[in-house]
């Protein structure tokens, strides 16, 4: 039996903290440390932020939909919208490397979570648009 | 730099519904497949029929002595009309009253849309017994299409007191969780994941809402009413009794915000109620409350 948890609230940035609060009571709640409870609501914190920027813009934005779902190897967490889909293989990597100066603002917030991250997997259907984010409880065995 | 761990998967491809008959091979080889209604609609007859039988909950049509599979009712007169016309891409399902009365008990509009998945564009759902109001016409016999182009202001008043919401001609059959399962489960076997509609009054709204229905469109207005229908709001400043719809006490329930909106309330906060676009996933509930603690 998995461990779930949901919640959905409309895609405001006022909803941002309501979330990671949430995120972060229920994965103390399964003795998830701090370090770990970080990244993932980093990497929500980005996802969403994302949502609510692009995916909903210039209409009055829907729902997103949060699920965390904890296993003994890992925590899976799904976050689905139903605005406009994203296109992360048309999304460039910023240059980490660069100058501050030459730096673009935009890019780090999927750079985030790809670092963070052990699996991210967005699929868009007619239905939804979902990103699912999973991360290892503890590192592969290196053999 | 390239994302390693990143897996994109995109599809079904949004497309137009094939305005083809259902095949063979659409029966055979992907069973996941989005069947379109209008691939239903082109069906032959007596098949069309069958498929159509699934989207009407057996005791719906028992409570009211229809038989399930030949509609046929009381005074053996059929009980059930189907409209599902060659190359229409809109199915519509009514129940009609047993005593022949001109409000049926049941209507369904179900049409494709433009991304391969389904509109419920009408479910209306009448007691056929008690009081009738004539919300439906103005006082000029005109039509009001549910309150949305005319008003009828004495019948409105009247079915608000009577404990009607704006829309409602007469008191609901309280089977609108029987329908909406029913609704999935027939939306299932056609390959459908999910299913959308507009809701045409906030009380309509909240009643999707625990029906696990999320929203496309439209949450943060939601939101945004239900926190300026409290004291020191603005939606609460303005009722101001200055019309029947807009009583002090209108904000604490459903019903009573529902008319305030439907009387243009929203005005104040320069919104309209229109635009809004739910979304109903199949099997899941989206546990939506934008009225917490509410009464209807």
């Amino acid at each position: 039996m998995v461990n779930s948890y949901k919640m959905t609230r409309a895609a405001e940035l006022e909803a941002l903290p309501i979330f990671r609060d949430f995120l972060d009571s229920v994965c103390k709640e399964h003795g998830i440390g701090s370090e770990f409870r970080y990244d993932l609501k980093l990497a929500m914190d980005e996802a969403c932020t994302n949502i609510i920027t692009h995916g909903y813009a210039g209409m009055n934005p829907g729902s997103i939909m949060m699920e965390v779902q904890f296993q003994p190897s890992h925590i899976r967490l799904s976050i689905t919208d139903f605005g406009l889909a994203f296109e992360p293989v048309e999304t460039a990597a910023p240059d980490v490397n660069a100058l501050l100066e030459d730096r673009v603002a935009s890019g780090f917030g999927l750079y985030f979570i790809y670092q963070t991250m052990d699996e991210v997997e967005y699929r868009t259907t007619v239905d939804c648009n979902m990103l699912t984010l999973v991360k290892r409880r503890h590192a592969p065995d290196a053999a | 730099m390239k994302f390693l761990n990143l897996r994109v998967s995109q599809g079904p491809v949004k497309a137009p519904p094939s305005p083809a008959e259902i095949s063979a091979g659409m029966l055979t080889h992907d069973a996941v497949g989005p069947i379109s209604l209008r691939s239903i609609n082109n069906l032959h007859e007596n098949i069309k029929r069958r498929v159509y039988r699934g989207l009407l909950p057996a005791s719906l049509l028992a409570d009211f002595n229809i038989d399930p599979i030949t509609y046929i009712g009381q005074n053996n007169s059929p009980s059930v009309e189907v409209t599902a016309l060659p190359d229409s891409g809109l199915a519509k399902i009514m129940v009609l009253a047993p005593d022949g009365a001109q409000d049926p008990i049941a209507t369904l509009e179900l049409s494709d849309n433009t991304f391969n998945s389904i509109d419920l564009n009408l479910m209306v759902l009448n007691q056929p017994d008690g009081s009738r109001f004539a919300t439906d016409v103005d006082l000029d016999g005109q039509p009001t299409i549910y309150g949305t182009v005319r008003r009828n202001l004495v019948e409105e008043q009247k079915a608000m007191e009577h404990g009607l919401a704006p829309g409602q001609i007469r008191s609901g059959l309280s089977a609108s969780k029987l329908v909406l399962n029913q609704l999935e489960t027939f939306l299932a076997m056609m390959g459908h994941r999910a299913y959308y509609l507009e809701p045409l009054t906030y009380a309509s709204a909240w009643v999707f809402e625990r029906r696990g229905f999320a929203y496309v469109r439209g949450h943060k207005l939601m939101d945004t009413i239900h926190v300026e229908f409290q004291p020191g709001g603005q939606l609460h400043a303005s009722l101001d009794v200055s019309t029947p719809f807009r009583q002090s006490d209108q904000w604490k329930t459903v019903r009573g915000r529902a008319w305030a909106i439907h009387d243009g309330i929203l005005d104040v906060l320069d919104e309209r109620w229109d635009n809004l676009r739910m979304v109903k996933q199949l099997g899941k509930s989206a546990d939506v409350v934008t009225f917490p603690e509410s009464v209807y």
